[in-house]
């Protein structure tokens, strides 16, 4: 590993800002908070996926990926984080490394000529050139290679040193954070600056999710100046320093940037959800206040509340209609972060029973929101194994899971119907109005017949109908008629044999049980 | 010019040249004399209009568009099921030319089938010597094991008694005494294909059974087909969840999937495959008939309950349950198990449901097309939470409408649908405009609705014309029916693809992964 790479990772890990972190020894910090991966277990993305997936929201600029095919090849346009203008961002731009190529160390060089190329070709306002396990092994210089280019073109290119050996998913959305530091941050001066300019910080914009809070600071006069990353222009990536306020959107990922851009730039920033009405609220009150504390003018707080007010009154208006449909329905919440508790204060309004949430990568305020909506924290798990997770959804009864993709198989073999409320779900559900879409997710899930097929068993596994007193058939000659009766009776019979249901445990076989892989990360 | 020889144009690009677009507005101004385009826009989207719909719903004599088709291609499509037989339709040759291109275009294959040519004269004076000379020479030219024989609307009108004609044809000599004739009176005028398959199905079957001395009852089992325009890929699919079962003892009356389905080796089969026509007299003592689609056998299976036989029909087997119910009477009746290779189709299916369960969740259909089909689709759409909202059958009876307001009850999501029977794809116009669906279930047919209304067109109903070799998959069963599924989550998706495809402006949401 480079040097200075090395000590771009030890510097990411100690991240005072985060709660974790700070609960550490001396000893423990210095080990980095990077989980250990267990050979032969199921693991997650790699750095450069995370790398990847957090950068590639910046719609306008190509990403180069400096590989053999299949680091884009497989990862190619795999996140529906959704553009309001450019498509470049969804091309797919790779080196191709070939065994030649690596062999003969012409690695270097096909990057600068693959630089050039898309440079001609598309004009993109920056290129991002991240770099993965094969050239970091063969000693590819790719920061040399991006210096070399961007003076020679004119173009600003950007070194994303992530190679996927280097860890997990986590710890590329931590150094794609830095690349833009190092490279993008601060490098060009916004046209004007307002009292309302703000950042948004680890939201990707997935499924437009961005788009559904837009239009509320819209209203209240606020600014994006700054997006990391969802529907990111270069530019404005690039003017995020001169921002008045950061929020940092429902993710870890990114908090080391977020601090820095405090240390660096003087932005204070705050963590806040738009996931859940009592949570947008609070995001909003909280990013208006900060503003005002920060030179706006203090009549924002009255139009936040004012905005707050009419919001909340028509969204629990449009939620109406669905109460019958999902009320007394009880749901397991398996997401983590602030989402553990964000959500089921509203799917509590909306007279659904939470039967559990987990608390993995919350902070200890999420624990002390959870206990305090739940009045009790029975039902808080962390990390959760896909067997305990099929338990948990047999024995509780629940009707709905909630999750990310990687437990809806799990919930279907427990025969129990998911909703996808996490990065790959294709629905957005922030702000307001996406608490109506979460709730017609619900109902589109719980309420499908199809449930009905799937649960019951088939109709020649049903238990034998109760035929009442049994009478044997009939046998021998009636002493009356003489008549032979033989093979004549015949008790009731199926001609198909009940099966009876294996047990669970039978089917749990299939999962992996790690603890530490097994959702996203 | 714009065609030259260097470069050969066309039809679709070469009208478009100028010099054609030119000819075309000159005949429109010149010739046509028509109204301004103004005022057929308005009247065109009048006739999109709820009070347009009242007034096409009170139509009493003119029937637009009916999706159905005549009593003589059910017959035809019937005898062709059997091994070496020749449809024969007495009538007017016209007709019969409209069966054979009716059927080729759908499962682009030969159709086989002649006429008694019968003329103003054998009008007037009776169509007996055609009869006499048709059969004769039907058996001559073509070398038929049997010739079944049905009727037009020319033969009807004039009363022609198929039974004595054949008894008469036979004694002057024209196919020999013991030759096999079945017949059936098919009327156009009279119910549909639907109902002209039930004759002649009843037909071929009185023509053996009506001849025997006794019945010895056995354990074998009948099954009917019916009327299906998916009849090639259904019934080898028949064939292969029998043998899953372990049935081996059941006689398919009118196997028409090799008829239809021949191979490109240089040989042309007039005939191929279907029932034996040794195996029609045994069928008599099969323990019992099962009839696929129960409005296209009702007189068939009446007669082969009167012959002692047990009988059940159900609607197109597809789906989950329409599935389930199939194989647990196969099941009590030959006493098989069902075996764990359909229990895992099974739960393939459901799975595949639940996996898609999200996109197919409250989308709206109308469905057209026979009776049975139109039920079995309804009734699979409200097992994946879809919701029927018009089932139209032209040739669906007052007591399929109850048997399908029955079905919608059992479920909310039949709630709001409406049940047309007896109305046509005019009718069906006025609804799709008036209350729209998210997809159009039919024949090819539809795909004028599919223009006009803007509503995509699903093509699981015959006849197909415009798409090829769908008939080879198979729709019915629990694999059949995954078709199916895949089918309307293909058009789902590439409406979903279709409806997000504008660059920078609502490709927002055109995923790769859905």
């Amino acid at each position: 590993m480079a040097d200075a790479l090395k000590s771009k990772i030890a510097d990411v890990f100690d991240e005072p800002a985060c709660g974790t972190n700070r609960g550490k020894s001396e000893h423990q910090r210095k080990k980095g908070c990077a989980k250990p991966l267990t050979p032969g277990a199921a693991a997650g993305g790699c750095a450069f996926d995370g790398a990847k997936i957090a950068l590639q929201p910046i719609v306008d600029v190509a990403h180069l990926v400096h590989a053999p095919l299949a680091c884009e090849g497989n990862g190619w346009d795999n996140r529906g984080a959704a553009s309001s203008g450019s498509e470049l961002y969804r091309t797919g731009f790779t080196t191709d490394l070939t065994e030649l190529d690596i062999v003969m160390g012409h690695g270097e060089k096909k990057l600068f000529r693959a630089i050039r190329e898309v440079i001609e070709r598309h004009h993109p306002p920056a290129v991002f050139v991240y770099s993965t396990c094969v050239p970091a092994l063969i000693g590819d210089d790719i920061d040399a290679v991006c210096k070399a280019a961007a003076q020679k073109f004119g173009t600003p290119c950007i070194p994303v040193n992530a190679p996927g050996y280097e860890g997990s998913k986590n710890l590329g959305n931590k150094l794609a954070g830095e690349a833009l530091l190092d490279h993008v941050i601060g490098t060009i001066e916004p046209e004007d600056s307002t009292p309302y300019d703000v950042n948004i910080i680890g939201d990707y914009n997935l499924s437009g999710e961005l788009w559904q809070v837009k239009p509320l600071l819209d209203r209240l006069g606020i600014r994006i100046l700054g997006s990391i990353t969802g529907d990111a222009r270069y530019r404005q990536v690039a003017m995020a320093h001169r921002a008045k306020v950061t929020m940092l959107v429902c993710s870890k990922a990114l908090i080391t940037l977020a601090r820095k851009l405090e240390e660096r730039h003087g932005i204070p920033f705050f963590e806040g959800s738009f996931y859940g009405i009592t949570d947008t609220s609070e995001a909003l009150r909280t990013l208006c206040r900060t503003l005002v504390e920060r030179g706006a003018d203090a009549e924002l707080l009255d139009r936040c509340e004012a905005l707050i007010a009419e919001e909340e009154a028509r969204i629990w208006d449009a939620l109406a209609p669905y109460r019958p449909k999902v009320a007394g329905r009880k749901v397991l919440l398996y997401t983590g972060g602030h989402k553990s508790w964000s959500v089921v204060a509203a799917l509590q309004e909306l007279g659904m029973e939470v039967i559990g949430t987990s608390v993995r990568k919350a902070t200890e305020e999420d624990k002390e929101r959870v206990t305090e909506i739940m009045q009790t924290d029975a039902h808080m798990f962390d990390n959760m194994a896909p067997k305990d997770m099929y338990r948990l959804l047999k024995d509780a009864g629940a009707d709905v899971l909630m999750s990310g993709g990687r437990s809806q198989f799990v919930a279907l073999k427990a025969k129990v119907p998911w909703v996808d409320v996490n990065q790959e779900k294709h629905e957005p559900y922030a702000g307001y109005m996406g608490m109506l879409d979460l709730v017609r997710a619900i109902d589109r899930a719980v309420n499908n017949p199809m449930w009905a097929d799937l649960r019951s068993p088939a109709p020649w596994d049903e238990p034998l109908p109760d035929f009442g007193t049994y009478v044997p058939p009939l046998r021998g000659t009636c002493p009356v008629t003489h008549a032979s009766t033989e093979g004549a009776g015949t008790s009731p019979t199926r001609a198909a044999t009940a099966r009876s249901e294996a047990p669970a445990e039978n089917g749990l076989t299939g999962f992996a049980s790690s603890q530490t892989d097994f959702e996203d990360c | 010019m714009p065609q030259s020889a260097d470069k050969v144009l066309d039809h679709a690009p070469l009208f478009r040249e100028p010099e054609y677009q030119e000819m075309l507005e000159n005949k429109k101004l010149k010739f046509e004399c028509g109204h301004p385009d103004e005022l057929v826009k308005e009247i065109g989207d009048w006739s999109k209009s709820w009070e347009y719909r009242e007034k096409n719903l009170a139509r009493e004599a003119a029937t637009i568009n009916p999706a159905k088709a005549c009593q003589p291609l059910g017959a035809v499509f019937a005898s062709a099921g059997y091994e070496k037989t020749m449809s024969f339709v007495h009538g007017s040759q016209g007709c019969v030319a409209y069966y054979r291109s009716h059927l080729s275009r759908h499962f682009k294959e030969p159709a086989s089938c002649v006429s008694s040519s019968m003329t103003e004269d054998a009008a007037v004076f009776g169509g007996l010597i055609n009869m006499v000379d048709g059969l004769a020479n039907t058996k001559a030219l073509y070398d038929p094991s049997m010739i079944a024989v049905s009727t037009t609307c020319m033969a009807e009108v004039i009363g022609d008694d198929l039974n004595s004609f054949i008894i008469q044809a036979k004694e002057k000599g024209s196919v020999e005494a013991d030759f096999n004739v079945p017949y059936a009176h098919t009327p156009a005028f009279v119910g549909s294909h639907v109902d002209g398959y039930d004759n002649m199905q009843k037909g071929i079957l009185s023509n053996f059974w009506d001849k025997a001395e006794t019945r010895v009852a056995n354990d074998s089992i009948n099954i009917i087909p019916g009327f299906d325009g998916f009849a090639v890929g259904n019934v080898r699919e028949l064939k292969r969840v029998l043998a899953e079962m372990g049935i081996g003892d059941y006689t398919i009356l009118s196997d028409v999937s090799d008829v239809y389905d021949t191979p490109s080796d240089g040989e042309f089969r007039m005939y191929s495959g279907g029932t034996k026509i040794e195996d029609i007299p045994k069928a008599l003592n099969a323990k019992a008939t099962l009839s696929l689609q129960q409005y296209c056998t009702p007189k068939t299976l009446a007669y082969c309950k009167d012959k002692g036989q047990e009988t059940a029909s159900f609607h197109y087997p597809m789906g989950v349950k329409g599935t389930d119910g199939f194989l647990m009477k196969l099941s009590e009746l030959t006493g098989k198990e069902i075996p764990e290779s359909l229990r895992l189709e099974r739960g393939r299916l459901i799975d595949a449901m639940a996996d898609s369960q999200a996109y197919l969740h409250g989308k709206t259909y109308a469905i057209y097309g026979d009776p049975d089909f139109v039920y079995a689709m309804a009734a699979f759409i409200l097992e994946t939470g879809g919701e029927p909202r018009h089932c139209l059958a032209t040739n669906g009876s007052k007591a399929w409408a109850k048997q399908m307001q029955e079905l919608l009850d059992s479920s909310p999501f039949g709630k709001e649908c409406q049940v047309w029977a007896g109305k046509d794809l005019w009718h069906m116009r006025s609804f799709l405009n008036t209350e729209p669906v998210d997809i159009l279930i039919g024949s090819s047919y539809g795909k004028y609705l599919e223009r006009d209304t803007g509503t995509p067109l699903l093509r699981l109903a015959f006849p197909i014309f415009d798409r090829h070799h769908h008939h080879r998959f198979p729709t019915m069963f629990y694999q059949g029916t995954l078709t199916v599924l895949v089918k309307m989550l293909d058009l789902i998706f590439d409406k979903l693809d279709d409806d997000t495809i504008d660059p920078g402006k609502t490709d927002y949401s055109f995923d790769l992964t859905r």
